[in-house]
């Protein structure tokens, strides 16, 4: 495959998911406003802070949104605005234009819906919809990436361009789900006084659903919400398809079977760096990492992914 | 049947004019082969109609088929109209313009090898050689170079015309890299899904066969007639106007679309960059014009080509389609010399002729084109896309005092032709009825080991009305265009 049709592919994953994560997180901090209002008034402004943490955003330019809440300029600016590269619009389009750079690579259905889900986003009258209800928005950006990875996955050859696709999806996939981790983590700890334990288990709750974990979470847990858990099932568990741990699994099958292809010989740096934190994750002991410095953990785990990634781009000379 | 009187039928403004008509021979009166066309479309409200040319529209939107004026990252996309009424082609008709195309280019491939060789005819005084020196797509860097199985056109588009009495003619052809067989198959893919039943009732021959012949072609020319070769399409990328047939094509064919930094030559042997190193390259089926193609032979500041491509090429490591310097072929300068070529190197009448071209090189060509700019169409020997042209009936007195002084002074520049009323076609106009719009025909024709023409082609229709520009970039639509397998019915 050529190397410049493989950082496409790479690429185009991972634009793709992280546009899907985007939607997601901000459909569930518009829930959550609305749920909030109601328990303190201040909370919702800093649930949509912690957005901007998650999303490593800088405060929206002054100006852009004149007369816009900080909410709605917030918003319009995660949504729509491709000055901001980290925007649903951007991730979208920069997804589609390396799929178009590379059409021949992927097949015509794939194209097709990234396509749709593209003009979709450039039509007036949906993105209005962003306004009036917000969660049919983002749960169409989140199902137009769900069609586009579902028909690759059912139509697509799976071999090496397919694998690169899944590697770019899973690491895409595990750096988002970290730091969501990492900053609702921080800052919901404080909430221990049991008077704060419904405003608790509706963050909590939160946190499951912005990574799409909540049903699963509720299938094996009962009860109210317990951090810990949440941990557990987020960065350990072995057969959630949203926990680092499976992600970080998948992105390494991924990536051997690309190197097995290319007729390696022993393991390159990007596959032994990622083995290594991925043995950290598998046998890691929940109460450990817990009792220990949990941000510094997490963000180790994302040092040695970004590390991974910067490996592979070496590699495969995709810049 | 409902009747058409009941309501505002689609032709209910319909007119005939000085213009040959390609559905009516006399007003309410099809010829037959439209016959059921026409009745299908009489029952069709405008509404309805409406609907399905949205449909058209849709369905291409989200296929991505269109040509792009890029400016940024995300630069303008435009969809190629596509006209939901078919143009259809009688069996009959067709069998003559294929006739006539396969010895047309038989014998441009014989003046090619010609040219690049022997030059018997310049010596037989033909074509007189100074006009083969001076043309711009001549490349005297390749004379004597032996190219695969002597092909130098593999892909050509003609250009076809029909003037008032219905007489296809030969307006040019495109031996460089033709583009707009996509749309060709696409529009077909597109006109089945969404007007399914316009098809009831006739035998249309399919199209869709097309790359496989292509690929036929490709593997046919491999070096050394290496079995199984590797087969790429080489494109100038993302940026061009005929990137989405690029894709298209190689993801018909399941060939690598690769671009110029994907490749590199090394001893002469072209090598593609892969995540697995370094893997050689047997065909290319380029899409990058001559002067793109490698900086150490052409432009030396072109970036989208492959330095030491050409040596390559000479030194048959790699094979090239279409080959370099077949140009010279389609420079509109030589084309009036056509139907003498085929004179000379098969000793036949040409079936197609051509259009009746004044070359203002001859003294009384020019002296009649200087009297006349105001009823001939002036046109640069080697501008594509409908640009470098004075149509004289519709020109300014100062743009003809503009193409006065190029006629002049640039004589082998510039040809010029009668204002031919191409044929008309009922066309949706408006949102409400259909109307006459000029149109041409473009076959796309395969040299192999023989001459294919897949029976099809790419019909391009001029969308404002009375004009008689069907390019892409100057406001054209295109329509499918069916070839009937049997009868004239």
């Amino acid at each position: 495959m050529l190397s410049r049709v493989a950082d496409a592919l790479f690429w185009m994953s991972r634009y793709l998911e992280r546009a899907e994560h985007i939607a997601r997180l901000l459909d569930v901090c518009f829930h959550l406003e609305m749920d909030l209002r109601g328990v303190l008034a201040g909370l919702p402004e800093l649930n949509w802070t912690s957005l901007a943490a998650i999303l490593q955003q800088q405060p929206v330019p002054p100006h852009r949104f004149e007369g816009a809440s900080p909410q709605a300029a917030l918003s319009a600016w995660l949504t729509f605005d491709l000055q901001n590269p980290e925007s649903i619009m951007s991730c979208v389009s920069r997804a589609r234009y390396n799929a178009r750079s590379i059409r021949g690579s992927i097949n015509s259905e794939m194209w097709k819906e990234l396509n749709k889900l593209y003009w979709q986003l450039c039509d007036p009258a949906f993105s209005n919809q962003a306004r009036e209800s917000p969660h049919e928005f983002y749960w169409a950006v989140e199902c137009g990436s769900h069609l586009v990875q579902g028909v690759c996955d059912a139509t697509l050859t799976h071999e090496e361009g397919w694998q690169f696709i899944q590697l770019g999806k899973f690491l895409e996939r595990a750096g988002k789900t970290l730091r969501i981790l990492d900053i609702q983590y921080q800052l919901l700890q404080e909430l221990i006084d049991p008077g704060d334990r419904p405003l608790a288990n509706l963050q909590w709750a939160a946190v499951l659903r912005s990574c799409r974990a909540y049903e699963a979470y509720q299938k094996l847990y009962v009860g109210r919400i317990e951090p810990e858990h949440v941990v557990d099932f987020l960065l350990l568990h072995a057969e959630s398809p949203r926990s680092v741990r499976f992600s970080l699994e998948s992105a390494a099958q991924a990536l051997m079977a690309i190197e097995g292809a290319s007729g390696g010989r022993g393991h390159s740096k990007a596959v032994r760096l990622l083995g290594q934190v991925l043995s950290d994750l598998k046998f890691a002991e929940l109460e450990q990492i817990l009792k220990g410095d949990l941000h510094q953990f997490l963000s180790g785990v994302m040092d040695r992914c970004n590390q991974v990634s910067r490996a592979i781009q070496a590699q495969y000379s995709l810049q | 049947m409902t009747s058409p009187e009941s309501r505002t039928d689609l032709f209910h403004d319909y007119s005939l004019g000085i213009a040959y008509d390609e559905m009516f021979e006399a007003p309410g009166q099809p010829r037959p082969h439209y016959r059921a066309l026409y009745r299908r479309l009489q029952s069709l409200s405008p509404e309805e109609f409406r609907r399905r040319k949205t449909m058209t529209e849709l369905s291409m939107l989200q296929d991505g088929v269109g040509f792009t004026v890029y400016r940024q990252e995300e630069g303008i996309e435009r969809v190629w109209p596509m006209d939901p009424v078919p143009r259809i082609i009688p069996a009959r008709e067709w069998k003559h313009i294929e006739a006539g195309l396969v010895q047309r280019l038989t014998a441009l491939n014989l003046f090619l090898k010609d040219i690049y060789h022997d030059q018997l005819i310049l010596r037989d005084r033909i074509i007189d050689p100074a006009l083969i020196y001076q043309g711009t797509f001549f490349r005297r860097e390749f004379m004597g170079a032996t190219v695969p199985r002597d092909i130098y056109v593999h892909v050509c588009g003609t250009d076809l015309i029909r003037n008032d009495a219905g007489e296809y003619l030969v307006l040019e052809d495109n031996c460089r890299t033709p583009s707009g067989v996509s749309y060709m198959l696409q529009n077909r893919q597109v006109l089945k899904r969404v007007f399914p039943q316009l098809f009831e009732q006739y035998d249309v021959r399919v199209t869709d066969d097309y790359t496989a012949a292509l690929l036929d072609v490709l593997k046919y020319i491999a070096p050394g007639g290496r079995s199984d070769p590797t087969i790429v399409l080489l494109s100038p990328g993302i940026y061009n106007s005929a990137y989405f047939e690029h894709t298209f094509l190689a993801q018909r064919m399941g060939i690598e679309l690769v671009e110029g930094r994907d490749l590199v030559i090394d001893q002469n042997r072209v090598y593609m960059r892969t995540t697995r190193g370094l893997e050689p390259v047997d065909v290319i089926y380029r899409r990058i014009d001559d002067d793109f193609l490698d900086p150490l032979t052409f432009r030396p500041d072109s970036t989208l080509g492959v330095p030491g491509l050409v040596n390559a090429y000479r030194a048959g490591q790699v094979a090239l389609a279409n080959s370099i310097g077949t140009g010279i072929a389609d420079d509109k300068g030589i084309y009036p010399f056509v139907p003498d070529m085929i004179r000379y190197y098969l000793k036949q009448d040409a079936i197609l002729p051509n259009v009746e071209t004044f070359r203002p090189l001859v003294p009384s060509h020019r002296s009649h084109v200087l009297a006349n700019l105001d009823k001939l169409v002036v046109k640069t020997v080697n501008e594509s896309g409908g640009y470098g042209m004075l149509i004289g009936p519709a020109s300014t007195a100062r743009q003809r005092e503009e193409f006065r002084d190029y006629v002049q002074n640039r004589p082998r520049d510039f040809i010029a032709q009668p204002v031919i009323q191409l044929s008309v076609h009922p066309t949706f106009v408006d949102g409400d009825r259909l109307e006459g719009r000029h149109l041409d025909l473009r076959p796309f024709i395969l040299c192999g080991e023989k001459i294919t023409i897949v029976p099809g082609a790419l019909t391009r229709v001029a969308l404002p009305r009375g004009s008689l520009v069907v390019n892409s970039s100057q406001g054209g639509g295109s329509k499918d265009t069916w070839v009937l397998a049997n009868g004239d019915e």
